[in-house]
């Protein structure tokens, strides 16, 4: 009878669509934002006065979306790695479901930055690809978490999943800060916009006038929006996954 | 190629991804409700048996 409740409520849960929700609220939201972010990205922001190619001045627009996405690439590694370590110390499931939601989100917003990357790269640096330091270590970051969704996937134990995970999350996590300050450390042919450093090896920068810094700003609050709207639905699901999981051990078992 | 033709693609490349990534999480979603379907038929069985 109590399973019988359970599976009722959890079917509630899962098909009540009506009534308006903070999730659909999020969406709207989110949606809007990105709508006006494209906006700002392909109409309103001005071109680089310094790009001289046309084909190269049309691809700097790809800026406004490549630097967001590799944000959110490493705020969600680094969401991971803090709900890893709260559910080392707490035990409790509803860290490791934010670790995995957000991983997951990570390893997707940076295959934007990964394919996105070479096609701004083409018409700037006439190489498709080249094993630079900020590329060589931004394709080991996303392999990383691409294993770490594969350790997931390969231990059957709840509780040891959870935890191997957790470890691991934690770890990967260093790949952020070198990622971060790769652009500025070494010699590299990747430019640092944002914060420019001292790098005289790097092609294809270009002046932040206020308009420029004004888009890019929009398109990082438009992307975290983005971000917290797809974390949301997607720990929803997680949580659902589990208790349909936990249910139907129930069942088997009784 | 075109001028516009890097750019088009740089942009496709995030909205399809987006989208990807947003039709597995409805899928999901649509797997697990179907799952909830078959678990209650299965309780009412066993309800009725009982």
């Amino acid at each position: 009878m109590a399973t019988q409740t359970a599976v009722t409520q959890q079917e509630q849960t899962t098909t009540t669509g009506g009534s308006f929700t903070y999730g659909h609220a999020l969406t709207i939201v989110s949606g809007v934002l990105m709508i006006a972010a494209l906006y700002m990205a392909l109409i309103w922001a001005p071109d680089a006065v310094n790009l001289t190619a046309p084909a190269e001045r049309a691809a700097q627009r790809i800026f406004y979306f490549h630097v967001p996405a590799a944000w959110i690439g490493f705020l969600a590694f680094i969401v991971a790695a803090v709900a890893s370590l709260l559910y080392l110390i707490t035990r409790k499931q509803k860290w490791d479901v934010w670790a995995l939601s957000s991983v997951e989100l990570g390893v997707a917003f940076f295959a934007m930055v990964m394919l996105s990357g070479p096609i701004w790269a083409k018409p700037t640096w006439n190489v498709w690809w080249t094993w630079d330091p900020r590329l060589t270590i931004s394709t080991i970051s996303w392999l990383l978490y691409i294993g770490y969704l594969m350790l997931r996937g390969a231990v059957d134990n709840p509780d040891r999943q959870a935890r191997f995970a957790a470890v691991y999350a934690i770890i990967a996590a260093m790949s952020v800060p070198i990622n971060w300050i790769a652009i500025r450390w070494w010699r590299t042919i990747h430019p640092a916009v944002v914060l420019p450093g001292n790098n005289s090896g790097a092609q294809g920068g270009f002046g932040m006038s206020a308009d420029i810094r004004t888009t890019l700003i929009f398109c990082l609050f438009a992307f975290t929006m983005f971000f917290i709207t797809l974390m949301y639905h997607r720990i929803k699901l997680e949580n659902l996954k589990r208790r349909v999981e936990t249910i139907r051990q129930q069942i088997i078992y009784q | 190629m075109g001028d516009l033709t890097f750019l088009a693609a740089g942009y496709a490349v995030f909205w399809i991804v987006s989208f990807v990534f947003i039709y597995t999480l409805v899928s999901r979603q649509r797997n697990l409700e179907k799952e909830v379907q078959v678990l209650e038929q299965l309780v009412q069985q066993e309800s009725e048996t009982e």
